[in-house]
């Protein structure tokens, strides 16, 4: 890569967080799916009369093998180790999804984008970057946000239990492998949208109403794999990452600097 | 060695408009050609078409043997360009934007750093270096493009308009850096413009278009001689003998139609001989104005 690329994507970063009111926003709703949420499921749990609903039952028809002694923390395991994980492979498309989709037209529209072709990049590495750039601010916002849930959900799980639930193995699939592969997908995809449109408009509306729906029904039907087989999700994973690779390489073969300015 | 070669260029553009129709010129090395012409006569599409930005319908051009529609990427490290649409970030003030230019053509923060603010002392920007670019006049902002097309040091420049918006000093400033950085640093540079008496001060050559052809082509000199063989002169004299082919335009004051400067001293002796006083002799060359409305006005005619 590039030492010229990392300008643009510095720039782009810098673009995004000294914009306190759009920085703010971009952390607050993940901190409101990863924090909240299980907040108030644990907090229900916890104060909710025994007899109210038959977890018991629940539990027995779900494919899990080990369960906690104690009713509430299994409930709670099964809140953080196949729920909560669905939530990771939303959060970083969600904050990246503004900053991808204006990614060119943007520059289009402040008149900047002419600049930046004539600089010595090619096509593809302006492209990169902008991907990079998106895909480096999904990754913070994810990180920050599962830092907070671990700490908000450990330290509820105590107060409300007396015990601890760890995350398991696919956590580590999903943050690390999975999440990354279709956040990269779904970036590189809103990105292109995004050199097409005409306007900043043009773009978000291609990515919000096309592409998310269709990422999101395929993201959800990962709480099946979850509870399946973790080899089933790392397979899944390498297929989203080679799909991601792919789409990287081969996005940007059939634009010209003409129909980008057009 | 040219530079610069255009082989009958064409760009016409998906609803028919024929914008630039087949355009041969060559540059050489610390030119500095002035290409004229009004709105709309393919200026600005040349330029794109030279950079990349666009690819021609028909014929090539090669910079430094560099085909654009080949190889942008390699050619944008070797030329800057100014045009109207290549704005900068508003959310980023003067210095941060061209260091970030400077980062982009390779150079490291400190060194775009350095080139920077020795550019915006050179454009008399240095007040405004650390104010953003959403407070700058559109003479400022100006001035800034063209530091930004400097920061790397180009080879050529293609300037599209350069001093449109500035104030006569800073349109005088722009000016004469550019005649330097030809003169002293062997840049070449091709100006549009439409601001006449500008490029008549800076320019080496000179290419007039119109609807998107060149209608003519060369030195300042060329092109005088092409439209006005010869030249004119005022006089303002008392007693001019009647022989002379004087034409009368006011009290006291006529005007001859010479061949060149070498005709004046006879004239001005048939005059003394004759008794006659004389109170002022100008010779009156043709301006490049002159020259591109005969010009456009002789194709106009033509057609």
């Amino acid at each position: 890569m590039k030492s010229q690329m990392f300008a643009i994507i510095k720039k782009d970063l810098q673009g995004i967080t000294t914009n306190k009111r759009m920085f703010s926003t971009l952390l607050a709703v993940p901190l409101v799916l990863s924090v909240f949420i299980p907040t108030v499921f644990i907090l229900v749990l916890h104060f909710a009369p025994d007899e109210s609903v038959n977890l018991q039952k629940l539990l027995e028809m779900l494919p899990i093998n080990e369960l906690e002694e104690d009713l509430s923390l299994s409930i709670i395991g099964l809140v953080l180790n196949y729920i909560l994980p669905i939530f990771f492979l939303i959060i970083p498309i969600m904050a990246a999804t503004v900053m991808s989709a204006t990614s060119f037209v943007g520059e289009k529209e402040k008149q900047t984008l002419e600049t930046l072709l004539y600089s010595p990049l090619s096509l593809k590495e302006i492209f990169r970057s902008k991907v990079l750039a998106s895909f480096l601010l999904s990754m913070f916002v994810s990180a920050i946000s599962f830092v907070a849930m671990l700490l908000v959900v450990e330290a509820e799980t105590k107060l409300t239990t007396g015990g601890f639930i760890l995350p398991d193995m696919k956590w580590a699939l999903i943050l690390i492998l999975v999440s990354p592969a279709i956040s990269l997908i779904a970036i590189t995809l809103i990105v292109r949208g995004s050199a097409k449109a005409q306007s900043v408009e043009d773009a978000q509306q291609r990515a919000v109403f096309l592409l998310l729906p269709v990422l999101l029904l395929l993201v959800s039907q990962f709480t099946g794999v979850l509870f399946v087989n973790v080899w089933i999700l790392l397979a899944l994973g390498i297929v989203c990452a080679l799909l991601a690779l792919w789409l990287l390489r081969k996005s940007m073969d059939d634009f010209q600097y003409e129909v980008l300015l057009k | 060695m040219n530079i610069v070669t255009l082989n009958s260029l064409s760009k016409t553009y998906p609803g028919g408009k024929k914008a630039v129709d087949s355009l041969n010129i060559n540059l050489e090395k610390g030119e500095v050609f002035g290409f004229l012409g009004p709105n709309g006569a393919g200026k600005t599409t040349t330029v794109k078409l030279l950079n990349g930005m666009l690819s021609p319908t028909e014929g090539s051009c090669r910079i430094f043997g560099i085909d654009p529609t080949i190889a942008p990427e390699k050619l944008h490290a070797l030329v800057g360009v100014v045009t109207e649409h290549a704005q900068m970030y508003q959310n980023l003030t003067g210095i941060q934007n061209l260091v970030f230019y400077g980062s982009v053509f390779g150079l490291s923060t400190k060194e775009s750093e350095k080139r920077g603010l020795d550019l915006l002392e050179r454009l008399e920007l240095s007040d405004a270096r650390d104010k953003k670019l959403s407070s700058y006049s559109t003479g400022m902002r100006q001035r800034l493009s063209l530091a930004r097309s400097l920061i790397h040091r180009p080879q050529i420049l293609f300037l599209d308009e350069p001093t449109s918006g500035l104030d006569p000093e800073s349109a005088q400033n722009v000016h004469t850096m550019i005649r330097n950085l030809a003169k002293d640093h062997g840049i070449t540079v091709f100006l549009c413009t439409h601001q006449l008496r500008y490029a008549q001060e800076i320019c080496t050559r000179y290419g007039l278009m119109e609807n998107g052809r060149l209608i003519a082509e060369g030195t300042f000199h060329n092109l005088r001689s092409s439209v006005y063989p010869g030249m004119k002169i005022k006089l303002k004299a008392q007693g001019v003998p009647s022989d002379l082919p004087c034409r009368k335009i006011g009290n006291l004051a006529y005007e001859v139609e010479i061949e060149s400067e070498k005709d004046i001293p006879q004239i001005v002796r048939k005059i003394v001989e004759a008794g006659g006083e004389i109170y002022h002799v100008s010779a009156e060359l043709p301006t490049l104005e002159d020259i591109y409305f005969t010009l456009t006005r002789k194709k106009e005619g033509s057609i």
